[in-house]
């Protein structure tokens, strides 16, 4: 009995590993035909029969890619909006995750739901009558509203830092106290440093979103300081207005590579970030 | 003495706890609290973004978002897009936790690979799907076709412009997989060995154990989803079938069914300058929203497994 035992398992195992490729497969079947497709002439685009594989991958694309639209400059564009958010939202929500976290305050959980009750309220309810709002003043068109979208944190980060901070034993700010060290200089000092595993996590979830949110850039940003997905999301076209789904197929390659990046070399603690994280408590 | 150092210990409690909040609290009143206030007050007008003068019209607004089939048709489709997507990935994150539960050789490489779509910027998969699906360059038609499952390339995003965006909902499984991860590991083992012992195969533990245990995760995932879905905006015009024109994204429409809520708000408010009564169908939307994720917290009691049998 115990042979057949680990013989169905090991058939289990396997039926498991067979069903899981197969699953990847069809997950990066279209990743596959992006770069395929990239690689293509526009002539070789809408052949019949289709050409799966390019006889001479066209590199010329990514140059072409990158000088049709000045990449660089909307590059930079990207790159300001998402550091103007992801690092003043790292703090807030650190910050407010914080203040949930160790503040015994009546009135403590109450704010807590406000936070997590305004997850419900659909972004687009707030952003276009405060896109009216803000152009009304004269503000649109302003990077710099990206830090003060930023410093209120999520309510999903604010979350996932109020559980690291309560993993940490209240001891060790109340020996900080006794020495005079006071609530800033605690916080800095001290706690900040020991939820370093939140922070990876916060900053990786703040960059993905600001790097590809398209409705905020699309709202507030005209012209010049529009994002990439702003420029991207309207393809590639020549001077008769052809679509060119090759080039922008390499553009969009080079638009995603920063999360591939970023993702690939920080997954093994950003994942396991994430499952400690958000199911303490 | 005593009572009053407790008293300033409070007090210093309380201003430390507003302060280390006020960016949230100055972020919630700015950019939540005055947009919906002013956004419910301006749906109540008249008001077009060139015109110098608006008046108060009641709920006229809304009343012609309730009358008009057109939008009405609009909230229709967005509530099956949202139900089924939402349910397409989070069927897809299910299987694959399911898959990933217990020891299989390159676990970790596997959640990372699956999980890695859902970190793609939409702009990106909008775009990614388009040309997957598309008739001439479409790596779909090559594959169905060299599998004989169909005969000859199919123009997809013309002929199911309602399919081939809830394509894009097997990408976005990552969200549920992670979730479900955390909660398959709160299931007890011992459990499962009890029941191992007692003679239940792999079928009956996870139809008394294993599902059961994960509801309160399924559920949560399925309102946030819900949520998040009827809010779909951007898709609808990127895989448009719709040949395009120049540098605006928004000039053509999507086709009728995928001419969902957001998207047809988005046009009213930034194209036709409708401000009162864009903004009044979105309200209208984040009532609907609203309403659902009501029933459904309270159908929840009833389907969600809880420790606590009185709460039911």
């Amino acid at each position: 009995m115990p042979m057949l035992q680990s013989q169905r398992m090991r058939l289990v195992t396997a039926v498991k590993l067979v069903v899981l490729i197969l699953l990847v497969l069809i997950f990066f079947l279209p990743l596959v035909s992006m770069i395929v497709t990239s690689l293509k002439t526009l002539e070789e685009l809408f052949k019949i029969p289709p050409v799966v594989f390019p006889r001479n991958p066209q590199w010329v694309n990514y140059e072409t890619a990158w000088t049709l639209v000045r990449f660089g400059h909307f590059l930079v564009n990207s790159i300001i909006i998402t550091g103007f958010y992801t690092i003043p939202c790292i703090f807030g929500s650190c910050l407010a995750g914080y203040a949930f976290s160790r503040f015994r305050v009546r009135e403590r959980n109450g704010v807590f739901m406000v936070v997590l009750s305004t997850m419900m309220i659909p972004q687009m309810v707030t952003i276009i009558p405060l896109y009216i709002m803000i152009s009304k003043i004269g503000l649109a068109d302003k990077q710099w509203l990206w830090i003060l979208f930023g410093l209120q944190g999520t309510p999903f980060l604010i979350f996932l830092f109020r559980q690291y901070f309560s993993t940490i034993p209240i001891s060790f700010e109340e020996s900080a106290r006794l020495d005079g060290a006071g609530r800033f200089r605690i916080f800095f000092a001290i706690m900040f440093p020991l939820v370093q595993t939140a922070v990876i996590v916060a900053g990786i979830f703040a960059f993905q979103w600001s790097w590809a949110d398209y409705l905020q850039p699309v709202l507030f940003l005209k012209g010049e300081k529009v994002t990439l997905a702003v420029k991207l999301a309207i393809g590639y076209t020549d001077q008769k207005e052809n679509v060119l789904h090759n080039v922008g197929m390499a553009g969009l390659l080079y638009y995603t590579l920063p999360i591939i990046i970023v993702f690939f070399s920080l997954q093994r603690r950003f994942i396991a970030g994430l499952l400690t994280g958000g199911l303490k408590g | 003495m005593a009572q009053a150092r407790m008293g300033r210990i409070k007090t210093e409690n309380r201003r430390s706890f507003y302060i280390f909040l006020a960016p949230w609290i100055a972020g919630f009143l700015a950019f939540q609290l005055a947009p919906i206030g002013w956004g419910l007050a301006t749906s109540l007008t008249n008001r077009m973004a060139f015109s110098p003068t608006w008046k108060f019209i009641g709920l006229k607004n809304y009343q012609s978002v309730l009358t008009n089939p057109d939008v009405l048709y609009a909230f229709m489709i967005t509530f099956v897009y949202a139900f089924l997507h939402t349910s397409l990935a989070i069927l897809t994150g299910l299987v694959i936790a399911l898959l990933l539960e217990r020891k299989v050789p390159g676990r970790g490489v596997f959640r990372t690979i699956l999980y890695f779509p859902y970190m793609l910027p939409l702009v990106a998969v909008g775009w990614i799907f388009k040309i997957f699906l598309d008739r001439d360059t479409g790596f779909l038609n090559e594959v169905l076709v060299r599998l004989g499952l169909i005969k000859e390339a199919m123009p997809w995003l013309q002929t199911y412009p309602l399919q081939s965006i809830l394509a894009l909902a097997f990408w976005q499984a990552g969200w549920s997989l992670v979730i479900f991860l955390g909660g398959l590991a709160t299931v007890p083992n011992e459990l499962y060995e009890v029941a191992t012992i007692d003679g239940a195969g792999y079928g009956r533990r996870l139809l008394h154990i294993t599902l059961p245990l994960l509801s309160p995760f399924i559920f949560f995932q399925f309102v946030a989803s819900m949520i998040y879905a009827m809010q779909t905006f951007i898709q609808p015009y990127l895989m448009s079938p719709k040949s395009r024109r120049g540098e605006n994204l928004f000039l053509e429409t999507p086709p009728r069914e995928t001419f969902f809520v957001m998207a047809q708000a988005y046009q009213e408010v930034i194209t036709k300058h409708r401000f009162a009564y864009g903004i009044s169908m979105l309200w209208t939307l984040f009532a609907v929203v609203l309403l659902i994720t009501v029933i459904f917290i309270r159908l929840g009691g009833f389907v969600v497994y809880t420790e606590v049998e009185e709460k039911r």
